[in-house]
């Protein structure tokens, strides 16, 4: 009389906690998980295709767009990658103003996976709080290159511009504050019974996993692996900064929400010694009139917020444009470890692995 | 004092009617505007602190002649007014669609049910024990005439309550279920579960209060709560109003236990297929749950229309100097400032803490939250048995 029936159930694309468009599938029994598949492409326009007809300086707005909530470490590591096929060597301050901007994207990006992954576990004050000290952060970007979100920070072959007065009393400004709100957002959170909860043992992704699947980012050193591309091929000035990697063992939403709030105070250690160890000399290299490659194919790996973001160029030597042009997005390798993750819990579980992922669909999606 | 005849007390239950209605929809929509603006200055949101609505009108006036004079207006919480207005409206005049496949009685049924249940409750609470306003004898027909302080403070009064409050249930499953759709299906099932199982530690906190005070009757067992029991016999009730609180919480599907509309699993739990005046009642009936719960909880263990909790009121009494006597005394002013404490502390809960996940819900509600209860229970009954 009385059937077990499973239920299918869309996850998205219109969900308030998806973070943007994404649909993920999911088959219910009660409220337990036994078939999750996240579905994507909602948002595809196929930026690497257009970027490979346009010249090599044109591509950067693209990077913007791709995952916007840490479009300066996109820029990064795209003008880093022209740059070594174009055979560029850029100046040592742009390596070190772009070091600084990335560290506080870096913030920025985490900031706003913190106030989006407390909000969908239910804690509303954090995303508020969070965002708040986003604002200073956007504040500077608009300082530095005139734009917020889209930043378009970097030339390749180094910076546009030079800092801009008051630059550095407003980062100072910041890193000053900075450790204390960190701490307000902690007394919120790290110690809170719910929160433990709902986080710790939640979303298990061991380290084979995630080794196995390509994971990078928070989410691997969350699993014990202290894979860092800053530390492991320092790229921009990151072989002079003094910093940790911090990781924990656990491997699951807490661990990663730790290791993310300790990146984030590493984060305000390393721009702090940009701002203090400074040196002084041009930004911008000498480039020819016409960019033409020097070599046939680049790839360029950086650290992003959100885990390893590479660019995988490919240009005849004398080239105009990139004839290939491919972009490893982290939170596209990331995503697919969600089933992996999320199968066997509860839907509510489904809502914190997500969280603990940090996707930015425009990325994924490209 | 002169007997009302049946007609005068039919108008008068009528009048009382009134007021409480008029005290419901002052209290809910004041909630609701209190929820944006204490949410706003704990979580430091711009929109509803500093630059909400208002360049047109009074507030806008006051607005810019604060700007003038050089001060950002802050403090000035009558703004946010217009906000709540054109809520209001919009919940009335917007479309109110109802799925095709929807079973449509029940559909419509659902939100009904869940509005008079909310508000029928009101009829056994008693706002202040006795007369609560003489009419002045020049008033006509009803001059000279005594209107008590609720409308119908019967002797099973708590007994109607929780059965009432109960049948809220319904509307909530009801309406999961015959939106048809899947998200507000586990958002009723959710909150089915979820209700029925906080409906026994909430029942069985309250049977405490029921025991020391020997009455089933609301303003009989305020006033014994209150004043008529030694101050150490409810000290131990601390716990028992701690319980009822958290019950109380878990009853009206606020954080950290709003399950059934957890927006970020369930879209908007069982009422994601409702639009226009049909959700704006699961709305109403929401603030109105919170009023009911928060009325109950100042009224068995806060002291009620006393000023003190826990007995304390008993202590102070002897030592009151005569001035001060309306202190001793039943006020509706107390238990109306009980309420809107308690409300304050519902917003208050939900900018500070995050939302359990559904199994540990319910693992915290039957592993301890019971057993506590009864064990609260216990100690009343002994301290009723043996000391009272």
């Amino acid at each position: 009389m009385f059937k077990n029936e499973e239920m299918e159930i869309n996850l998205g694309p219109q969900h308030p906690s998806t973070h943007g468009v994404l649909r993920v599938k999911l088959r219910l029994d009660g409220e337990t998980v036994t078939h999750c598949r996240p579905m994507i492409g909602y948002l595809h326009r196929g930026v690497e295709k257009i970027c490979e007809n346009q010249s090599f300086f044109q591509g950067q707005v693209w990077t913007d767009r791709m995952d916007y909530c840490s479009a300066v470490a996109n820029n990064l590591g795209w003008a880093e990658a022209n740059e070594k096929l174009l055979g560029i060597t850029v100046p040592r301050r742009a390596q070190y103003i772009r070091t600084l901007l990335n560290e506080f994207n870096r913030i920025a990006s985490h900031l706003i996976w913190l106030g989006t992954h407390a909000m969908d576990i239910g804690a509303l004050t954090v995303f508020l709080y969070a965002f708040r000290e986003r604002e200073d952060v956007l504040d500077i970007n608009e300082a530095f290159c005139g734009s917020r979100l889209t930043t378009t920070a970097f030339r390749i072959g180094g910076l546009r511009e030079d800092l801009p007065p008051g630059f550095e009393k407003m980062v100072r400004k910041f890193l000053a504050k900075f450790s204390d709100c960190l701490d307000e957002y902690e007394a919120l959170l790290t110690e809170n019974r719910i929160w433990k909860k709902r986080t710790i043992g939640v979303a298990r992704l061991s380290a084979e996993d995630a080794i196995a699947l390509g994971v990078t980012g928070p989410m691997l050193r969350a699993a014990g692996v202290a894979y860092d591309i800053r530390k492991a091929f320092p790229y921009a000035a990151y072989a002079e900064m003094d910093f940790e990697v911090p990781t924990r063992t656990e491997a699951d939403t807490y661990a990663r929400y730790e290791v993310r709030m300790a990146e984030m105070r590493q984060s305000a250690r390393i721009i702090q010694q940009c701002m203090d160890g400074m040196p002084e000399g041009p930004v911008m290299a000498k480039l020819p009139k016409i960019l033409r490659s020097e070599v046939n194919e680049v790839y360029h790996a950086t650290e992003s917020p959100k885990g390893e973001i590479g660019y995988y160029l490919v240009g005849e030597k004398g080239s105009l444009n990139p004839y290939r042009f491919h972009v490893r997005a982290p939170g596209f390798i990331n995503l697919q470890s969600l089933p992996k993750m999320a199968e066997g819990g509860l839907i509510a579980d489904v809502v914190a692995a997500i969280g603990s992922l940090d996707i930015v669909l425009g990325e994924i999606d490209r | 004092m002169p007997t009302p005849t049946l007609t005068q007390s039919i108008v008068i239950t009528l009048i009382q009617c009134l007021l409480v209605v008029i005290f419901v929809f002052v209290v809910v929509p004041l909630t609701v505007f209190a929820e944006r603006k204490v949410l706003g200055h704990l979580q430091q949101r711009l929109g509803s602190t500093r630059v909400a609505s208002g360049h047109v009108g009074f507030t806008g006036w006051m607005n810019r002649s604060m700007w003038k004079m050089g001060r950002v207006p802050v403090l000035s919480y009558w703004r946010g007014i217009p906000g709540l207005v054109g809520d209001v409206l919009k919940l009335i005049l917007k479309e109110d669609i109802m799925p095709a496949k929807a079973d449509k009685f029940v559909f419509f049924l659902a939100p009904s049910i869940s509005m008079v249940a909310a508000i029928v409750v009101f009829a056994a609470i008693s706002f202040v024990p006795g007369t609560f306003f003489t009419f002045p004898a020049w008033f006509p027909y009803l001059g000279g005439l005594p209107v008590s302080g609720g409308i119908a403070d019967i002797n099973v009064g708590l007994l109607w309550i929780l059965g009432v409050a109960t049948v809220g249930v319904y509307g909530i499953v009801l309406a999961g279920w015959s939106s048809n759709s899947k998200y507000p299906l586990l958002g009723g099932l959710r909150s089915a579960a979820q209700m029925v199982s906080y409906e026994v530690p909430l029942t069985l906190s309250l049977l405490a209060p029921v025991v020391l005070s020997a009455s089933l009757n609301f303003s009989e067992m305020s006033s014994r709560m209150a004043v008529g029991m030694p101050f150490w016999a409810l000290v131990p009730q601390v716990i028992g109003f701690l319980l009822y609180l958290t019950c109380g919480f878990a009853e009206t599907n606020r954080l950290p236990f709003d399950m059934p509309e957890a927006e970020n699993e369930l879209v908007a739990g069982f009422h994601t297929e409702y639009s226009g005046m049909k959700f704006g009642l699961f709305y109403l009936a929401e603030y109105i749950n919170m009023t009911v719960v928060s009325a109950l909880a100042s009224a068995f263990f806060l002291g009620g229309p006393w000023l003190l909790p826990f007995g304390l009121q008993g202590l102070l009494n002897p030592y009151l100097p005569g001035f001060l006597s309306w202190f001793g005394e039943p006020h509706a002013i107390f238990f109306v400032a009980k309420i809107i404490f308690l409300l304050f502390t519902y917003i208050w809960v939900r900018g500070t803490i995050p939302r359990y996940r559904y199994d540990q819900i319910m693992a915290v509600g039957w592993k301890y939250l019971i057993p506590l209860a009864l064990v609260n229970l216990l100690l009343a009954a002994v301290i009723r048995c043996f000391a009272v």
